[in-house]
């Protein structure tokens, strides 16, 4: 791939001779000042070196691939059943709504797909540690997703998973941060109390505090208890939960929240490379630690090769930066454990002519399976328009994908884009600019001193208001939008099948507050004080690990609420 | 708002609901379109949101919500302000609201709703052809 001197030199002048004849041409004759067109050739790619920078898929530096043979060929591949027949009835991906009671039945209704787990949304309560009959809960229960205020309401969620689809069969999915360390306790009590290990407990909690500040807004305190919250869920995993991962480390948010695609992929990285000191910093050896460790996406875009070319940049960044900076000894380690795809993002969704997002997340799902990773149609189309995915949504998006594994046949080779020189010359770029941030942010002191500083939200918001005035001056163009909206276009739309009873939703409150006081009666409350005063000394105690003290206190149904009250009067709040 | 004087406009996150790049961008072009915003920042109460939009003695409250908790907090603020006396002030609201909601929205006393088939320069206008002049 790295051509000669004397062969640049030959392919320079070329190029010259080019626009100098036939491009001149072109553009005299089309009336155009400018080339419309970016040309790439070997000659920007001579410092390239094919093993040095793109290698091998599954070995270092991993741009070629994260796998020798993808995950997605092995379990997805052609010939293989791609959530096939009833599984889209009965799938539901990342749901939630109501109180447990709605949960439950939702799960139950749709029947439970074998090996797999629930994939929860919390409400916004339950992720900032407010109960649900807190003043500031009002109107948030059961919204953006199901109100988890006690114990309680974990035994009846998973009274759907029982059996052959028992907490030592299943992973559950949690999309929660803050609040992390209290949920993990609820789970580790439900097993108890099912005579499970918690050695056998599978899950993925999401608890990426940091993230949290500049894109998602659910954290609770300060930058440095949270950061003990997570040491907390890191040593304790390590010790009692090897089956459970500790984090999923997201740039998907901050994409989403208007960072470019190169401040996700480095703001991500600076903070991973945080949450690994922490870890080292407890004691933890960073090859076991990095086993329990995951990524979200980093989130996406309609500029999908530029998108390709900036994963395949990631996952050359992050291979550097454990097995050179971090000095992971295992190569499997140097890659980074992520679903993968998300390549088009949610932000490029438009609620005008909702049906065009699945055609955008298409195309994302396209060059997501060039570059080796699983054609992921997320979101369904119907996402701008609120929540819940319509059954008819989710019918269409595995559709997409069964097309582009089985009969476009995407999968059949390995990065198919590599040695283009456009991507090549993007990937390349892109690392450098990921290095310049992240040498940038470490400069600054690291993630958190970034954070702290304002300095990554004001970058992520200053990138937002770039973009939006693009969008205002008619200069980026979205599809229906601000663009193409003339009366004559035609608002196409199918019927659309909720998956939640919108009835639940709107008494959901009420219901669960009825339950939750109902419990504070029956309960013994003079042990929950107890364990409140126990875990608020313990809180001060930096070195102690508050989630032995979390499981005592949730099995006597002490409430969410209540354990972040006093946990808020110890660390105090951040905003 | 007094006749020659720059419109004042209160951005609130009410509730829990921590996403804010619109609010974040609403302030900064309306403050380029001339106007003087006051952004509330995240998680305010209603009564916050009120105590906030008197003592800045704004023209406008626009009120942010993606958390589908609209209706229970356009409810309890237009109530409020109709207690309050506050008619004089324009309550609009955006976010992610679905359609059929924005009828009722209205009739609870929102004058406006902007979602994702709004651009910012509607919103300008909105205020501007809106607001309640004093001379």
């Amino acid at each position: 791939m790295q051509p000669e001197e004397n062969e640049i030199k030959r392919i320079e002048e070329a190029k010259q001779k080019w626009e100098d004849g036939a491009l001149k041409q072109a553009m005299q004759r089309l009336g155009l000042q400018e080339n419309p067109l970016e040309i790439y050739t070997p000659a920007d790619l001579k410092d390239h070196d094919y093993l040095e920078q793109t290698g091998f898929p599954g070995e270092y530096p991993f741009t070629a691939g994260r796998f020798a043979v993808p995950l997605v060929s092995a379990m997805w591949g052609r010939g293989k059943n791609l959530g096939a027949g009833k599984m889209i009835k009965t799938s539901f991906g990342y749901s939630g709504y109501g109180t447990a009671e709605d949960m439950r039945e939702f799960y139950l209704e749709k029947g439970n797909r074998r090996g797999a787990g629930p994939n929860i949304a919390f409400d916004l309560p339950t992720q900032i540690g407010y109960d649900s009959d807190d003043e500031l809960a009002e109107g948030e229960v059961g919204r953006v997703g199901v109100a988890i205020d006690t114990l309680k309401d974990f035994e009846t969620l998973y009274e759907a998973w029982t059996n052959d689809q028992d907490l030592d069969k299943i992973a559950s999915n949690w999309t929660i941060n803050g609040t992390t360390n209290i949920l993990l306790a609820m789970y580790i009590a439900l097993a108890e109390k099912r005579g499970i290990a918690q050695e056998k407990l599978r899950g993925t909690p999401q608890n990426d505090i940091l993230k949290e500040f500049v894109a998602r807004g659910t954290h609770l305190f300060p930058a440095k208890p949270s950061m003990r919250m997570t040491r907390d869920t890191f040593t304790y995993c390590a010790e009692h939960m090897p089956a459970m991962n500790t984090v999923s480390i997201s740039g998907f948010h901050m994409r989403e929240a208007g960072a470019t695609r190169v401040q996700a992929v480095a703001f991500t990285f600076a903070n991973a490379i945080a949450y690994f000191q922490l870890a080292i910093d407890a004691g933890l050896d960073v090859d076991v630690f990095a086993k329990q460790v995951t990524f979200l996406n980093f989130g996406g875009g309609m500029e999908v090769l530029k998108e390709a070319a900036c994963r395949r940049a990631a996952r050359r960044v992050w291979a550097k930066i454990m097995r050179d900076r971090f000095h992971a000894k295992k190569p499997a380690n140097w890659i980074y454990r992520e679903l993968g795809g998300g390549l088009a993002g949610y932000w490029p969704c438009t609620k005008q002519r909702p049906l065009n997002n699945l055609v955008r997340v298409a195309i994302g799902a396209v060059f997501a399976a060039m570059i080796g990773d699983p054609p992921g149609m997320e979101p369904p189309f119907d996402e701008p328009l609120g929540l819940g995915h319509s059954i008819e949504a989710r019918q269409l998006g595995a559709d997409a994908a069964r097309i582009i594994v089985e009969e476009c046949k995407l999968g059949d080779v390995h990065d198919a884009l590599g040695g283009s020189y456009y991507i090549e010359s993007l990937t390349d770029m892109y690392e450098k600019e990921m290095f310049e941030l992240i040498r940038k942010i470490d400069e600054m002191g690291g993630a958190i001193e970034a954070i702290g500083s304002g300095w990554m939200k004001m970058e992520i918001i200053g990138s937002a208001a770039t973009f939006q005035q693009g969008v205002e001056k008619g200069e980026i163009i979205r599809v229906g939008v601000n663009k193409y909206t003339e009366p004559d276009e035609i608002d196409v739309m199918v019927p659309r099948t909720s998956p939640y009873k919108a009835e639940r939703r709107e008494d959901a409150e009420q219901r669960q507050i009825e339950s939750l006081q109902k419990i504070r009666k029956q309960r013994d409350n003079k042990r929950v004080q107890d364990c409140l005063v126990k875990i608020e000394n313990a809180a001060r105690d930096e070195q102690a690990n508050l989630i032995p003290l979390f499981v005592e206190a949730v099995k006597e149904y002490t409430t969410m609420g209540e354990i972040c009250r006093v946990l808020r009067n110890v660390f105090g709040e951040a905003k | 708002m007094i006749e020659g004087k720059k419109i004042r406009v209160l951005v609130a996150k009410a509730g829990l609901d921590g996403h804010d790049k619109g609010a974040l961008l609403l302030s900064s072009i309306l403050r380029n379109a001339g106007m003087e915003v006051i952004y509330t920042g995240l998680r305010n109460t209603v009564g916050q949101i009120i105590n906030a939009a008197l003592q800045e003695d704004v023209d406008v409250l626009g009120v942010s919500i993606l958390s589908g908790s609209h209706k229970s907090f356009a409810r309890k603020i237009a109530g409020q302000m109709k207690e309050k006396n506050m008619g004089d002030m324009l309550f609009i609201m955006g976010g992610v609201i679905p359609d059929e909601d924005i009828p009722v929205l209205k009739k609870m006393g929102v004058a406006q709703v902007f979602t994702q088939d709004s651009s910012f320069q509607d919103i300008i206008a909105y205020i501007r052809n809106n607001v309640i002049r004093h001379s």
